[in-house]
């Protein structure tokens, strides 16, 4: 008796913290589905109609479209950087290293409107025009941090006369880099690379300052047609994101494990 | 004809020396320990071997050709690294297959040598595993399939049995010096048990502070150390100090200690304090007099420490400490008690003299 009620506390704890996470994307789905012309939930009834309507708005698909390009090209870019800045700070002592490690880390310490005011100052001084190259550009400064966060964890404990050994064998640098060294360290990296995705697929915050008429990320999208109307759409194009991303990282179980990626462990 | 030869090898971190004009013949077949303790530059002369480190100075030669200047993949060294080191993401199949993958072997044959290679470490069957699925012993069975499988020069060892138990230490060493004679290899084991390295050598080399103290067969080292760190390093020692009495002209002189005369074979003059080592299992003690004991003094046992195969005894005499080992089978421990006097003896040639001014 005595040992079940701490138990029962602790399931129901458990139980509150699930729903509080995941009851607003519940909320979202099942508004979708409303036959009602404004957003509400419970739904009315059930239909698939703000989904087929969204033919009738190409921008979304166009907006869809360049926010995975986005994300695509910042997570490869940011995970090569992250990678490599994360073999040079775990691996090499080097004059002002603590310096640089911080400012490559500011970005997840400054809030986002500041850095988007910032880059759209620094842009316009460069003279880079909107584009999907500056998207690419503004989203890898913010999750190069992520990236390496990840990667340097992974870095810790490796033991390098695995290296060693793969040299003796006769293992040329690149030889070693790319089958040895990137192997173990994988699992960091891809987790490093899938938050980057995800981080850049999110982002509305620094995209709002950058994008123009004709480059306008998803969330940009989605935030500023809710400005002006209120209807079920909205919730259809965030679903289709929210599947999209549910996809994503059930193809990702299914290859990687999400398990092994997000374990230190190899 | 030596097959490696390392000549004048010099290597400094930071400006500090480590290893000092280090030069050592080794020749083809022979299984040869670094011996030292932990700083003395033992791995630091491997890893330059390897080509891990560069040499500052000097230079190295396997077969009569350098390799100081080579990159480590291009040294066709085998090495065995003392956290076994095997790849976490391939299987025992794949680490020993590495190696020649990347010689481009053909398949056929990479098949056949790999398993002739865990034939020989006692591993066929487990080429599906992980590293991780495997104890420390198979581990480092593995790493050492995966050195050979090759055919490299020379055999690299690195403290390989250190994170072993103490059991299959042995068990493993033995197979270590099986294979490695088997095999033929050119053979260097680095270690800082001189218990390893005594059993498994052809020769030691014995190093401190980034030189090399003596190189010789386990058998010279331990009996006729060169150096007064090799004598205190390689077993245990007793220091004994005494007064020269009497200096002969045939190179012996007439020697007081522990209050007792005795004629030892070195070169000193009369009056001069002269250091000794002696081995504490060279010590010998006996109850009552005998001819054996003839130039003996008695000591009394202050301590009896029972040790198995042989019973430790802490002796005092003339206000001077004195270990002896004895054999439990020479004589039995019963026999003597803490308090007891015993006369206590040993042949001259095993007084060691120190070299070592003071």
């Amino acid at each position: 008796m005595k040992k079940k009620l701490p138990k029962l506390l602790f399931n129901s704890v458990c139980l509150l913290v699930y729903t509080f996470l995941l009851a607003p994307i519940v909320v979202v789905l099942l508004s979708s589905l409303t036959t009602t012309e404004y957003i509400v939930f419970p739904p009315k009834g059930l239909t698939l109609r703000w989904y087929t309507e969204l033919v009738d708005h190409p921008e979304f698909m166009q907006s869809f479209t360049l926010s995975i390009l986005v994300a695509f090209g910042t997570a490869f870019i940011a995970t090569a950087i992250g990678t490599l800045a994360s073999l040079a700070v775990v691996r090499r002592e080097f004059r002002g290293k603590t310096a640089i490690v911080q400012l490559v880390g500011s970005p997840l310490l400054i809030p986002s409107v500041v850095f988007g005011v910032a880059l759209l100052q620094f842009y316009s001084w460069i003279g880079l025009a909107a584009s999907p190259l500056a998207l690419v550009l503004g989203h890898i400064i913010l999750t190069v941090p992520f990236v390496m966060r990840l990667v340097v964890a992974s870095l810790v404990g490796f033991d390098r006369s695995i290296e060693q050994a793969a040299m003796n064998l006769g293992a040329g640098s690149w030889k070693v880099f790319f089958q040895i060294t990137l192997p173990i360290i994988k699992s960091g990296v891809i987790a490093g690379a899938i938050f980057a995705f995800i981080t850049s697929f999110d982002d509305l915050t620094v995209a709002l300052f950058i994008v123009s008429t004709d480059v306008v990320t998803l969330p940009v999208r989605i935030y500023t047609y809710m400005q002006y109307q209120y209807d079920p759409i909205i919730t259809s194009v965030s679903s289709i994101m929210i599947l999209f991303t549910v996809a994503l990282m059930l193809v990702i179980e299914r290859v990687l494990g999400v398990g092994k990626v997000f374990s230190s462990k190899n | 004809m030596s097959y490696l030869s390392l000549e004048n090898v010099v290597k400094t971190f930071n400006k500090t020396e480590v290893v000092k004009k280090l030069s050592l013949e080794i020749h083809k077949g022979e299984l040869v320990s670094f011996l030292g303790p932990s700083g003395c530059g033992k791995t630091t002369t491997l890893n330059m071997i390897a080509g891990f480190l560069e040499v500052d100075g000097g230079k190295i030669e396997v077969d009569g050709k350098p390799v100081h200047l080579l990159p480590p993949n291009k040294r066709e060294m085998g090495m065995v690294f003392q956290n076994y080191a095997l790849f976490p993401h391939m299987t025992v199949y794949e680490n020993v297959a590495y190696g020649l993958k990347l010689r481009k072997v053909a398949k056929s044959e990479i098949k056949i040598r790999v398993q002739e290679a865990l034939e020989m470490v006692r591993l066929s069957g487990y080429e599906k595993r992980y590293p991780k699925e495997l104890s420390g012993g198979q581990q480092q069975r593995v790493s050492l399939a995966r050195a050979l499988v090759i055919k490299p020069k020379v055999l690299l060892l690195d403290e390989p049995l250190s994170n072993l138990d103490a059991k299959l230490r042995q068990e493993m060493r033995e197979e270590i010096v099986d294979i490695q004679k088997k095999v033929g290899i050119t053979t260097i084991f680095v270690t800082h048990d001189q218990e390893e390295a005594l059993a498994i050598s052809d020769r030691i080399a014995v190093m401190y502070e980034g030189r090399i103290e003596q190189v010789d067969t386990p058998a010279a080292i331990y009996n006729y150390p060169k150096t007064d760190f090799v004598s205190q390093f390689i077993g245990e020692v007793n220091h004994i100090q005494g007064k020269v009495l009497e200096a002969y002209s045939d190179k012996r002189c007439k020697m007081h200690f522990f209050g007792n005369e005795q004629i030892v074979a070195i070169q000193s003059v009369k009056d001069s304090e002269v250091h000794f080592f002696i081995r504490p299992e060279k010590v010998q003690i006996s109850l009552g007099k005998s001819n054996e004991s003839k130039e003996a003094f008695l000591s009394k046992v202050e301590r009896k420490m029972f040790l198995g195969a042989k019973t430790r005894y802490i002796l005092r005499a003339n206000d001077q400490h004195l270990v002896a080992d004895i054999s439990n089978t020479v004589l039995n421990p019963n026999q003597i008690q803490e308090g007891n006097n015993v006369y206590t003896f040993w042949n001259p040639e095993d007084l060691l003299p120190s070299r070592m001014v003071r």
